[in-house]
């Protein structure tokens, strides 16, 4: 519903300029006189013109009435009104616009990006804004960046608005739907604005507390990309490098994809593919020194996005799987010698050392080298549950377990008996153990025998019992859970699997802990970043996709790509409900941007069309006979 | 139409070759509505001209004089000799000096005609009087009838002499000229006939009067042809009053109609009344309006 509002109402005073107009109308209005014989002939005349014509006396003040409706025009403009929208009543708007990779995808025809139409809206609305009427502007991808806060100054805006280009991130509302929330706070907001192209996360965990308008752009033309990137080990020296593309297209779409190693073309493979399909490609690689994988895919025809073509991939150097199993867990070494690609040690006793480890399997919580990517603790209560779980000597029994857990899969344990039993201190529970960051992954009869916990890379699984003393050892699920802890730290130290990293923030490198490294981005932008003190480097943040180069001084450690990898954004799909926590917003589709439409200009208009038509009414024959 | 100046002309109305022509002109009346006294007009009836008319059975008391006494001789009955019964005809001019007649030559064009159709009945032995309706004081106003060649020059003095002016509307005019008028014959209304009030009064006053009813409108070229163009404020010559009208340009077809249906309904009031009616433009050419208008529709003869 809109409504029609005046910027300067107190204009309207100028109406009374009307009075002095009409008497000075009738003052100085003057016909020519033509004196003629009688007026016989010409008094019938005028009464059948008055009969047939009913707008002879309209006619008769036509010039007065024009110069009325002149003046009202004028002063209308004066007034500046603007017809309210719905959204732009309010004095304070804040407008979110999505400045993921999907944004920057362009449109067959025109060659303008969905970004490029949203800034031409945003740039159309602010030369629109009202004297009280103020925007912030907000840009969001993954995350959201308050651009300018609440301001009328259309520089500021413009320029904000102007500096906009589209990441090669994807999209999501919530990060900045909570910035915008806690930056609204004092204002009287009770609606946004996002401006978007529709390819967002459906799904926000986000209780509005403000309405939403999503203002659409219409969709880009066909688009391909890679959506996925990743590789297997399949033998000592082999990798197999699969590659998925999808088609955000409704005819099928063609190109190649080419795979270069260390920067080297060594394959390539034409694909087809349509909307709501993708397809997988496979690339043998054998190579046993770490390799910087790119899959570069060539569209045959008009491509909307580029981000999406061209995804980087790290393979590590091959090299066997490095456990540490404490020589007093013979069950666990015999479980652990029989497996391939596996290096164990520890039989000779002592603790672990370093961090040459993938896997330290041990019976005390305090040996060096505890920081492995995966650590198995076996009869250790971790000292901070010591108030919470306490060992009892009484009989346990296997209750439940998480049958999803990477080192409980395809595992039995019902009829497993423990002869010692962890047990809740009363007044404890499993609540008291999630705060401290244990997730219970055994629960027995009375308390939880298996816990694990997660800090950075590394993940740690706590056996409350000693395994010895339990039947565990002597069940078929026993070296199947062995095999699935060394898979998980297979996986771990990317020796049996390893993914492309996706934009926004590198994946954690274990480096030397507390150095400066540098990190070198696909434009040659570089930062400084401290390892910690466990030997993560992590946070740097890789909102390009491109290559990043790990420096140490001025040697290159090491080399990462990244990729958009995102099949909602190579899609192009746009949602059409946003679903809250709570409620569900809709989206149309082709929606503009709703605002306050000032109509000052069209009375100017209007005014100076209607002053020309009278002087040409006028003009054209004043009271002439001849 | 200039008006000759020269001092061998007769009149100044117009040249001595109109005047010539006219001289040989008679008018034409649509009845024979004459005076019993002597004229040129034929009777119905029996008169004691010279031209033979018919034959009658004697009866008693009839003059012998009359008596063809060589048919009594072949016949040995006696007959009477009828001869054609010659009346006068009486003219009645009334000419319109309003102001409103001021425009255009419409007054000169009145008295012009006036002085042709007078001059005829003049030459023809008729009764001719003449009235001419305005307001202005001391100026004369009515010629009296009269007839015969002599009364040529009275007659072109009186209608020289007419200045014109005032608001005397035509209705008014013919009235005030009936209550000074005695006879039957015709009477030739001169005038442009815009007057807002009703002619059927006057118009059947005449007509019972004996009176055959000639109207002959003068307009001027702007009346008949108006070019109008915006607003006009319109002031009427006789009465002062004022019409304010819009697009002038606009109106100028409804005023067409407007005087079409004027001059439709004078020539049906005059033909109902035995009369005849034609309307005439001031700036036409006085031979022209004479010897070829008003000859081919009858009103006169060569």
């Amino acid at each position: 519903m809109s409504w029609l509002s005046f910027t300067f109402a107190a204009g309207a005073w100028f109406l009374a300029a009307s009075v002095p107009l009409i008497i000075l109308y009738f003052l100085k209005l003057k016909r020519p006189k033509l004196e003629i014989p009688s007026l016989v002939l010409w008094q019938s005349v005028v009464n059948d013109q008055r009969v047939n014509s009913p707008f002879q006396k309209f006619r008769r003040n036509l010039l007065l009435l024009l110069q009325l409706l002149l003046l009202f025009l004028i002063v209308l403009a004066l007034m500046q009104p603007r017809v309210q929208s719905g959204a732009g009543a309010s004095e304070y708007m804040p407008i979110l616009v999505d400045c993921s990779a999907s944004m920057g995808a362009k449109d067959e025809a025109t060659g303008k990006t969905r970004l490029d139409l949203v800034k031409e809206q945003l740039l159309d609305r602010i030369d629109r804004l009202g004297p009280d009427q103020k925007l912030a502007l907000f840009s969001f991808a993954d995350t959201g960046r308050r651009l300018t806060e609440f301001t009328s100054d259309r520089r500021d805006l413009k320029r904000a608005v102007n500096a906009l280009t589209a990441s090669d991130l994807p999209g999501r509302l919530d990060d900045v739907l909570r910035m915008t929330a806690a930056y609204t706070r004092t204002f009287p907001i009770d609606r946004i604005t996002v401006m978007t192209d529709g390819n967002i996360s459906s799904q926000i965990d986000f209780e509005l507390p403000f309405k939403i308008d999503v203002v659409k752009v219409d969709p880009p033309g066909p688009n391909i990309g890679i959506t996925e990137f990743s590789a297997r080990r399949s033998g000592p020296e082999d990798w197999e490098v699969f590659v998925r593309v999808a088609g955000a297209s409704a005819d099928m779409r063609e190109g190649t994809l080419e795979l270069y190693e260390n920067g080297q073309k060594t394959a390539d493979q034409k694909l087809e593919v349509a909307v709501d399909e993708s397809q997988r490609l496979v690339f043998p690689v054998t190579t046993t020194e770490p390799t910087l994988l790119e899959a570069r895919l060539v569209p045959t025809g008009f491509d909307s996005m580029q981000t999406d073509n061209s995804v980087w991939l790290t393979l590590p150097a091959a090299r066997p799987l490095r456990v540490w199993v404490s020589s007093e867990l013979n069950a666990w070494k015999h479980a652990v010698r029989v497996l391939t690609q596996v290096e164990l040690a520890g039989a000779e006793g002592g603790g672990p050392g370093a961090l040459d480890y993938d896997m330290v399997v041990s019976e005390s919580e305090d040996i060096e080298g505890a920081e492995s990517p995966v650590s198995i603790f076996v009869g250790v209560i971790p000292s901070d549950l010591a108030g919470i779980v306490e060992l009892r000597e009484e009989i346990a029994t296997v209750v439940d377990w998480n049958r999803t857990s990477p080192l409980l899969r395809h595992v039995q344990l019902g009829d497993v008996q423990v002869g010692e039993s962890p047990a809740y201190i009363a007044g404890k529970g499993v609540k008291d153990l999630e705060e401290r960051g244990y997730e219970v992954l055994i629960d027995g009869n009375l308390g939880p025998l298996l816990v694990q916990r997660r800090e950075g890379l590394h993940v740690a699984f706590y056996f409350l019992f000693h395994t010895d003393r339990s039947t565990l050892p002597y069940r078929l699920g026993f070296p199947i859970m062995v095999a699935n802890g060394v898979e998980a730290s297979l996986k771990q130290a990317a020796l049996s699997e390893v993914a492309s990293a996706p934009t926004g923030v590198l994946p954690a490198l274990s480096v030397e802990p507390d150095r400066e490294y540098r990190v070198r981005g696909p434009g040659g932008d570089e930062v400084t970043l401290r390892s910690s003190g466990g030997g993560m480097l992590s946070g740097a943040a890789a909102g390009t996709v491109g290559r990043y180069d790990i420096l140490d001084g001025a040697d290159v450690i090491t080399s990462i790509g990244t990729g958009l990898l995102n099949p909602l954004e190579s899609s192009l799909a746009q949602v059409q409900e946003l679903q809250f926590t709570e409620v569900t917003v809709k989206s149309e589709e082709g929606e503009v941007l709703d605002s306050d439409f000032p109509l000052w200009w069209t009375a100017a208009l209007i005014a100076f069309g209607l002053m020309l038509y009278e002087w040409w009414y006028f003009q054209r024959g004043r009271g002439v006979m001849t | 139409m200039t008006i000759p100046s020269s001092s061998s002309q007769l009149t100044s109305l117009f040249e001595n070759s109109v005047l010539n022509q006219i001289e040989r002109m008679r008018l034409k009346p649509m009845r024979r509505l004459t005076n019993r006294s002597r004229g040129e007009h034929l009777s119905g009836k029996g008169g004691s001209s010279t031209d033979f008319a018919d034959y009658r059975d004697y009866a008693a008391g009839d003059d012998l004089r009359y008596v063809d006494w060589n048919i009594f001789a072949r016949l040995h009955r006696p007959y009477i000799k009828q001869f054609q019964h010659e009346e006068e005809l009486h003219v009645v001019l009334i000419i319109d000096a309003s102001t409103s007649m001021l425009f255009e030559n419409k007054l000169l064009r009145a008295r012009q005609l006036a002085a042709a159709f007078g001059i005829m009945g003049l030459l023809n032995v008729e009764r001719v009087s003449a009235y001419a309706v305005h307001q202005k004081q001391g100026e004369q106003w009515i010629l009296p009838p009269g007839s015969g060649r002599q009364k040529i020059r009275p007659l072109l003095t009186f209608l020289e002499q007419i200045g014109g002016g005032g608001n005397v509307p035509v209705e008014k005019a013919i009235e005030t000229a009936l209550r000074f008028h005695r006879g039957r014959g015709i009477v030739v209304i001169l005038s442009d006939f815009l007057t807002l009030g009703d002619l059927t009064r006057p118009l059947n006053l005449l007509y019972s009067s004996g009176l055959e009813v000639w109207g002959v409108q003068i307009l001027g070229d702007s009346e008949i042809n108006p070019v109008m163009q915006g607003d006009l404020r319109l002031v009427d010559s006789e009465t002062g009053e004022t019409l304010d009208i819009t697009n002038a340009s606009e109106l100028v077809n409804i005023y067409h109609d407007q005087r079409l249906w004027l001059q439709e309904t004078l020539d049906t009031l005059c033909r109902r009344r035995n009369g005849r009616f034609v309307s005439t433009n001031s700036a036409a050419d006085l031979r022209s309006v004479l010897f070829d208008q008003l000859c081919r529709q009858g009103w006169v003869t060569r």
